[in-house]
């Protein structure tokens, strides 16, 4: 056990090897940094050869791909969570499953799940915080029957009771479970910290909110918003043998034609009012390993310095091994398993800065001092050329990754339409190499300096509180004089009401 | 919807193992030989610009022994920490500052020896406290820190990682699980030059440094993945009792206590050992010139010399059970049940109607589902099958489970009857022709949806290779499309027996039940509430049948010469009490 093997004499030995081994010697340079490439310049596909405007009104994006046999179809709808009625928390959810789920005029539920598993067909619906989809693939020889399948499913769906009990007792079991997983209360507490109590995201369903959520609720919802006005469609694959893709537009543009119902245009998602407010806010929470958040209001996606914030977060934490918070916390510590940070661009409305790790609970306040050591150094300090460097490649070079497949592709510009950027700036993806390159170190310093004031900086911490409060002696770092704020209890909350709990009555 | 699962690696096997059908396409796959015994496997795939690469090393957990487990794991984090050439600017003075680390790390293992001693003696409760240190401990960890130092001052920080981004490369990643470990990336098509070089530099000649802090690193992730989940610790128990008499009995990431205590030293040997070129397979799929990459193989990777010894075989074999053994612990958890049986292997004759058994009963129109789920009555929520999935392992032993989550006023009895039924039913009667022709039409359109990207095609060909050959991505498909309704009933009579099987209930924590007490209280007039409140969460979190019951006795007796305003708070109480009994009573059913 404690004879030492060092890699120096496995190094030598391999050095053997390689003498006795190699074919050329000299062939193998020393350093990769000394091998050459052949030149290779990637240029992104452009929306406008996949994009058109269908006669029954939706924007599609279609593209052939026959190396399969298969058809994927993406119907994107405009409306979200946001169009939950007060009291009616969970309607959107439940309504976008069972648009798919609950049977159609022609079939029941039954007679549906039957017919698509033996054609080995998918199809799944939903709406999100954003977004509804309703997305089907299947093989190409079924194309017609699934067509007119997904047309009952957006037009006439059945809503079946039963399935609605069913959907509605699934819901209730998960809601059930709220407060097992820390990860869960952390997100769910970031979200009230962020946008307040009142704002839609931290809406929730509770156990009255779905009991009172009737099938003519559901029949409402759908006759409202599931409309051609509200749609961006996405098709791509093998659209059958001899079919071109004007044929398959043809196919698309029936899909939506002579729509039953006169629905409304969804409104846009309603921008939070909420500012985050500076502190440090505690969950208490019986667990051995507690989980940080360091948050701090950030930018919308189309703000002019977000290229720069993105390089910015890339080297302080969004990089992964090759960022600063990972390198400290995970790699030189050793006190987290995953560390970084995020600085998503808000679509609709400004987005969060967040940095984040996992650490034993009793040394979180050191991790979280590093964090926010780093946040300054970056802010007070140019990065070097080599992070600057490394961290517009990880963006330019790894672009065709986006578009790897033509399913793949269509969604990025189903997105990009949705979104309404495609609007605004239909060659994003044309510019993008240039826009990145065009970052200096002044650019990333100075949206450092905008967005990273960590005396402003709200902590959430979950985990056994009074090991939060005790550090290790060996980092004997006080969590309380990290922050600015005050220090916050967050009780937890019962899981059928949201309302918080009494903090004797939390565990 | 959380039903019992393992980590996350293993989890995906499953998946990845689970072929298509005859009629489906092939990866046309060109497999060389290196002198040195490497395997390599071209696949090109020219769609997008860039190569999926990656090589498989045929070790896990499987090959570990009690007192070292988790160091196919650990030792997956150490293969990012730098070679010679790459991660330090002195790497003379780097090796020094390892071998000086290492002489006291040797003393500090013999301050460790002492703590575990005082702790079964009883003089420390927990050996992982920053309290329980011995003096010398302490004396030697800041010494230790002072080498910790001077090592980073010369590091050049994960400089393996960051010539591979600046280059454009992305998703490095690794995995371990109990058969096997692989490493992957995606890099631009002119880089694959790269890829050879950072591989081959790793496998040649890699230093492991920064040991100490990766090893809590991986306690973190322990921590994370297992400690803080609510039923982590609880699966890790079953899977180990389940697995008994197998080197599958200790999980994947390692017993706290030995990945505490990994040695760089059993690191070392554990690299000769099964790290030789071998014991690897590498697999590029994209857009690369064949010849070039056989080049380049050679060059690079024939440096390699050949293992001094062959990896050693994995001997035992699982005992024969004979009994039907329960397992039951509570969480922070909605009820769930899981019934476990002992099968066959990856690549056994019998695996794939075992597969094809699980997928009849898996889906919303499997036979699960239709008796579990949808039924007026039912008693879970979501149910599902697997043959070498959740109940993992492939390739030295096999499992077949099936798990789900108990309804609301339904126990994880209610639950295990009523998929043992489903059983029942698949033994009594052949599967009618149109059921199982469901599922294989299924797995044929599976076959196509898994060729869609680079990267997956590349994970499923390292999969396959590492639980036995890459081809079986190939003929498994047509061996699922061979099996017959009889065979079907013969496995289901064969495996999915009594004394072949583990059954494990897991019910939620007392007190962690979702308390709707706010509302419940509501009725109860203002001045008493406090008082209800209080015997309220005594209830819940009461663990004595027995009190409980005498306290229901004591409570009827008295409401009714109590005031009606008190009578409701009694009432509500009686009520709660009965609740908390009907919760302990299931968790004590067998």
């Amino acid at each position: 056990m404690k004879t030492m093997k060092t890699p120096g004499r496995t190094s030598s030995l391999a050095l053997l090897g390689a003498l006795l081994l190699a074919p050329a010697a000299g062939a193998v340079p020393p350093h990769p940094d000394k091998l050459t490439f052949p030149k290779f310049t990637y240029a992104p596909p452009s929306a406008k050869e996949y994009r058109t405007v269908l006669k029954s009104g939706p924007v599609a994006y279609v593209a052939e791909d026959r190396e399969l046999p298969l058809v994927s179809l993406t119907v994107t709808l405009r409306g979200g969570t946001y169009l939950d009625p007060a009291g009616k928390e969970g309607l959107a959810e439940l309504a976008g499953y069972l648009l798919a789920r609950g049977g159609t005029k022609s079939k029941t539920a039954e007679q549906l799940e039957e017919r698509l598993a033996f054609l080995a067909a998918q199809i799944n619906s939903s709406y999100g915080i954003d977004r509804g989809s309703v997305s089907m693939s299947l093989l190409a020889k079924d194309l017609d029957e699934g067509l007119a399948i997904l047309r009952e499913v957006l037009t006439d769906p059945r809503f079946q009771d039963d399935k609605l009990t069913l959907r509605k007792g699934q819901l209730l079991s998960d809601m059930k479970s709220r407060n097992d997983d820390t990860a869960d209360i952390e997100a769910r507490e970031r979200g009230f910290l962020t946008f307040g109590e009142g704002y839609y995201l931290n809406r929730y369903t509770t156990k009255t909110s779905l009991d009172g959520i009737t099938r003519d609720d559901l029949v409402a919802f759908h006759r409202r918003w599931v409309d051609p006005k509200n749609v961006v469609v996405a098709a791509s694959g093998d659209f059958g043998k001899g079919v071109t893709r004007a044929q398959m537009i043809g196919k698309l543009d029936a899909l939506f034609a002579r729509w039953p119902y006169k629905g409304e245009a969804a409104p846009s998602v309603p921008k939070p009012a909420h500012a985050l407010a500076p502190g440090l806010y505690l969950v208490d929470k019986d667990v051995n390993q507690g989980r940080v958040s360091v948050m701090l209001p950030a930018l919308q996606r189309d703000d002019p310095d977000y290229d720069a914030a993105l390089l910015m977060n890339d080297v302080l934490g969004g990089g992964g091994f090759t960022s600063r918070i990972t390198n400290r916390v995970r790699s030189d510590e050793g006190l987290a398993y995953s560390a970084g940070s995020g600085l998503p661009g808000g679509v609709w409305f400004p987005g969060t800065f967040r940095a984040s790790f996992q650490s034993k609970v009793r040394t979180c306040a050191f991790a979280t001092q590093i964090v926010l050591e780093e946040m300054k150094r970056i802010r007070e300090a140019e990065v070097t050329d080599e992070e600057l460097r490394t961290a517009k490649s990880s963006f330019v070079d790894t672009l065709s990754r986006r578009f790897s497949s033509k399913a793949q592709t269509m969604g990025v510009f189903v997105d990009e339409e949705f979104t309404g950027r495609f609007a605004r700036q239909p060659d994003y993806f044309a510019g993008y190499a240039a826009r990145i390159e065009k970052v200096t170190k002044a650019d990333v310093k100075r949206v450092a300096e905008r967005l990273l004031a960590t005396d402003r900086v709200a902590v959430l911490a979950v985990g056994k509180k009074d090991d939060l409060l005790n550090p290790d002696p060996k980092h004997p770092v006080k969590f309380p004089e990290l922050t600015a704020g005050k220090v916050t209890d967050v009780p937890l909350r019962d899981p059928l009401t949201m309302k918080p709990m009494a903090p004797a009555a939390a565990k | 919807m959380k039903i019992r699962r393992r980590t996350l690696v293993a989890a995906a096997v499953a998946a990845l193992l689970l072929g298509g059908p005859a009629a489906a396409q092939e990866v046309k796959g060109e497999e060389h030989v290196l002198p040195n015994g490497m395997k390599l496997l071209l696949v090109y795939r020219p769609d997008e610009p860039s190569v999926a690469a990656g090589w498989v090393a045929r070790v896990g957990s499987v090959n570990e022994r009690v007192g070292m487990t988790g160091i196919s794991h650990l030792f997956e984090h150490m293969m990012f920490k730098g070679t010679t050439t790459l991660g330090s600017k002195d790497p003379k003075r780097d090796l020094e500052i390892i071998a000086e680390q290492e002489k006291l790390r040797d003393e500090m293992r013999a301050e460790e020896s002492k703590m575990r001693a005082a702790l079964r003696r009883g003089e420390v409760d927990d050996i992982t406290k920053p309290e329980s240190r011995t003096p010398r401990y302490k004396e030697l960890d800041a010494k230790f820190d002072l080498l910790v130092k001077e090592q980073r001052d010369l590091l050049v920080k994960n400089e393996f990682d960051r010539i591979y981004t600046k280059n454009g490369a992305s998703g490095m990643n690794a995995g371990t699980t109990n058969d096997l470990t692989l490493y992957f990336i995606t890099v631009p098509k002119n880089k694959l030059e790269l890829w050879f070089w950072m591989e081959s530099d790793r496998l040649r000649d890699p230093v492991f440094r920064e040991f100490y802090a990766e090893r809590d690193v991986v306690y973190e992730e322990r921590r994370l993945g297992v400690e803080s989940t609510p039923t982590g610790r609880l699966d890790e128990a079953f899977d180990s009792i389940f697995w008994h008499s197998t080197p599958y009995t200790w999980p994947v990431i390692g017993y706290a206590s030995d990945v505490a205590n990994i040695t760089k030293a059993q690191a070392d040997d554990y690299f000769a050992t099964y790290y030789a070129p071998n014991n690897l397979t590498a697999v590029l799929v994209g857009d690369f010139d064949k010849a070039e990459a056989l080049k380049l193989a050679s060059e690079y990777f024939g440096r390699i010399p050949r293992g001094k010894v062959a990896p050693p075989e994995v001997i035992t074999l699982p005992a024969k059970w004979q009994y039907d053994l329960r397992f039951e612990g509570e969480a922070d958890t909605n009820p769930t049940a899981e019934i476990r049986w002992h099968t066959v292997p990856f690549q056994h004759k019998d695996s794939y109607a075992l597969s094809v058994l699980a997928e009849l009963l898996n889906g919303r129109t499997g036979r699960l589902y239709k008796s579990m789920v949808l039924p007026a009555d039912a008693v879970a929520t979501e149910a599902r099958a697997s043959h070498n999935g959740m109940g993992a392992p492939a390739k030295y032993a096999g499992s077949f489970n099936v798990a789900a989550e108990a309804k609301e006023g339904k126990t994880p009895a209610d639950v295990a009857r009523t998929a043992l039924a489903e059983i029942e039913r698949l033994k009594a009667e052949p599967v009618p022709a149109e059921e199982l022709q469901k599922v294989k039409n299924n797995i044929a359109a599976g076959s196509f949806r898994r060729l869609t990207s680079n990267f997956f095609i590349l994970l499923q060909l390292l999969f396959n290779e590492g639980s036995g050959e890459w081809k079986e991505m190939n003929e498994g498909p047509k061996k699922l499309d061979a099996v017959t309704a009889a065979d079907v009933q013969r496995v289901a009579r064969t495996y999915l027996v009594k004394d072949n099987q583990a059954t494990a209930f897991v019910t939620r924590k007392a007190g962690s039940a979702p308390a709707d007490d706010d509302a419940a209280l509501a009725g109860v007039p203002e001045q008493i509430r406090p008082m209800i409140k209080q015997s309220l969460q005594r209830l819940a979190a009461e663990t004595d049948a027995a009190k409980l019951k005498d306290g229901i006795a004591k409570m009827e007796a008295q409401a009714g010469q109590v005031p009606p305003d008190v009578k409701k708070g009694i009432e509500l109480l009686v009520a709660k009490a009965r609740e908390r009994l009907a919760e302990l009573e299931t968790a004590g059913k067998k």
